[in-house]
């Protein structure tokens, strides 16, 4: 009990910064990306090569998982930047797709579909730890930077240009700019996520970096509330939960949980957008048109 | 009168087939408001756009202190010191009435702004001082969705006060005031004009527009017909007839 309780309390911190780090984007910015789950991907690759060729080192995994999926996503969100909001959806579910091709394809580097097996167990400074600690190390500084930055000047432009991007631009506000960094700064924080999870699992493979992966995520964001600090986290613990919750039903044969899983979250998404648009931790005006 | 800050000449541009600016010419001084003129669809936003580099011209120039502006992006004519309001005013509308005014003070797109910290309390200083100047102090903390009509007008000046900015476009800030805020309003303007601010004043109101212009520009259908000192141009029967128009009439 203990041994699963550690399970879902590392992988919740891990979905936790997924999750807030795709808020910046989504509830901050306006940028809506579905395609998070490739760059938890990249970092979950780039940190489990790095524990199985080089060293087990954590820190080093993930610095170098956050640095390669930050570069990566600055130098795509660029040029997809420069269309407009409805395209750029279109945009990143189009990267998602080649990304879940190339993921199972590029054997050399991702083990193909079979995945990456074998990843050594973390350490830090050459002593082994849990994952459970560094997670929620991680969970912390991530979410205590974007605190930061979202409460200052930064994350003042960001809201700015969700709520008028043609008047930030008139008070000389370099949006493309402002909008790239945003979203380097939350797919940083996805290949951090992402060499957390390769640690934590001690495997990897495409099936946790699809387009249901990214979708997930996304949703754990609009439930709790985007534009709030603890809304994306309560949205990625309710979620992680509901499946193990659901387990616990008696009256729902074990074969059924997954259909289940898919029809409440579903409703719960739905009924949300109807009764509480901005999420359970949301301001209650948000999402109401502007009279 | 001094040298013109900011100088259009011929500035064109048309959409399909219809001319909406054709061959403007227009010359900003500093310390004066020259007021746009013109019915509906005559073209005043579309001026406003053209200098600000949301739309490109089709032909013309746009010269600020001497230097071109044509082609640079929005945000890069705005760092030269042009500032403008939205006829939509466009607020951002689910931030604070002062993050509103100070979000005009911050420039730099990166995770900090330069300066440090004696920068970043002249920002400060910059926004209180635009919240008191437009009378929202006492509303700093509501956020700019809940605010009544005229406050709204007035949170949309406050950013460009805040902005610092040594020319003005602005596109009917004082429509739909009561005549206590366009009092305010008037003596908003007067202040920033007697410290040397270009102001460019697209309104309706004939009477706003006598109270504040020194010079008319008076445009229909893309072109500037008329201008000059406000008495020469309201009196003129021609333009009062384009102007409410009788002009369909005599067709
Ligand atoms: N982006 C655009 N695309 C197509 N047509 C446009 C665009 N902007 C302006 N127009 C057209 O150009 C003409 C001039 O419009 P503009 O908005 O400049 O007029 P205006 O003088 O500001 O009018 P109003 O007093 O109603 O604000 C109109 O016929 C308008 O429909
Ligand atoms: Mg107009």
């Amino acid at each position: 009990m203990i041994a699963y309780l550690t399970n879902l309390a590392a992988l919740a911190a891990i979905f936790g910064i997924l999750a807030s780090t795709l808020n910046v984007a989504v509830g901050y910015a306006g940028i809506f990306s579905v395609a998070h789950a490739v760059f938890f991907g990249v970092g979950a690759y780039a940190g489990a090569q790095i524990a199985l060729v080089l060293v087990p080192d954590a820190l080093l995994a993930m610095l170098v998982a956050g640095l390669i999926s930050g570069a990566l996503s600055l130098c795509l969100a660029l040029p997809a930047l420069r269309v407009r909001g409805e395209y750029f959806v279109a945009a990143s579910l189009g990267l998602q797709m080649m990304a879940t091709t190339l993921f199972s394809e590029w054997k050399s580097v991702t083990g193909g579909i079979g995945g990456l097996t074998g990843i050594p167990r973390p350490h830090v400074f050459g002593v082994e730890v849990g994952t459970l600690p560094l997670a929620l190390a991680a969970l912390g500084l991530i979410l205590l930077a974007t605190a930061a930055l979202m409460r200052g000047a930064f994350g003042r432009t960001l809201r700015s240009i969700r709520d008028a991007e043609s008047a930030a631009e008139a008070l000389g506000k370099n949006v493309a700019a402002a909008k790239a960094l945003a979203v380097a700064f939350a797919c940083a924080g996805a290949g951090v996520a992402g060499a957390l999870f390769a640690l934590h699992m001690q495997f990897v493979n495409v099936e946790s970096f699809n387009l249901d992966q990214s979708v997930l995520i996304m949703a754990m964001v609009i439930i709790g509330g985007t534009g709030t600090l603890l809304g994306p986290l309560v949205g990625a613990v309710i979620l992680l939960s509901l499946p193990a919750g659901l387990a616990f039903l008696p009256f729902i044969p074990a074969t059924e949980v997954g259909a289940v899983q898919q029809m409440v979250y579903g409703l719960a998404m739905t009924l949300l957008m109807i009764f509480r648009p901005a999420g359970l931790v949301g301001d209650l005006s948000r999402g109401k048109s502007m009279a | 009168m001094s040298a013109p800050v900011l100088v259009c000449e011929g500035l064109s541009r048309s959409f399909g087939g219809v001319k909406a600016v054709a061959g403007v010419s227009l010359a900003l001084p500093a310390g004066q408001v020259t007021a746009l003129v013109g019915p509906n669809g005559a073209g005043k936003t579309t001026v406003f756009n053209l200098i600000t580099g949301n739309l490109r011209a089709d032909a013309g120039s746009a010269m600020l202190r001497g230097r071109s502006i044509m082609g640079l992006k929005p945000h890069q004519v705005a760092r030269m010191g042009v500032a403008r309001s939205f006829q939509d005013l466009r607020l951002f509308t689910h931030m604070s009435v002062r993050d509103n005014v100070q979000s005009a003070t911050e420039t730099s797109a990166w995770f900090w702004q330069p300066g440090g910290a004696a920068a970043r309390r002249a920002r400060e200083a910059a926004t209180e001082e635009a919240l008191a100047r437009t009378g929202l102090t006492d509303l700093a903390e509501a956020r700019a969705i809940d605010l009544a009509y005229a406050e709204r007008k007035f949170l949309s000046m406050a950013r460009i006060l805040a902005a610092r900015a040594g020319i003005w476009l602005l596109d009917e800030p004082a429509s739909g005031l009561d005549l206590a805020s366009r009092l305010r309003f008037g003596a908003l303007l007067k202040e920033a004009r007697a410290q040397g601010v270009a102001i460019c004043l697209i309104e309706h109101n004939l009477d706003v527009v006598t109270e504040l212009a020194d010079r008319i520009a008076f445009l229909d259908q893309g072109q500037v017909l008329a201008e000059g000192e406000p008495q020469a141009i309201l009196k003129d029967p021609k333009l009062a007839a384009i102007y409410f128009g009788d002009r369909g009439e005599a067709a």
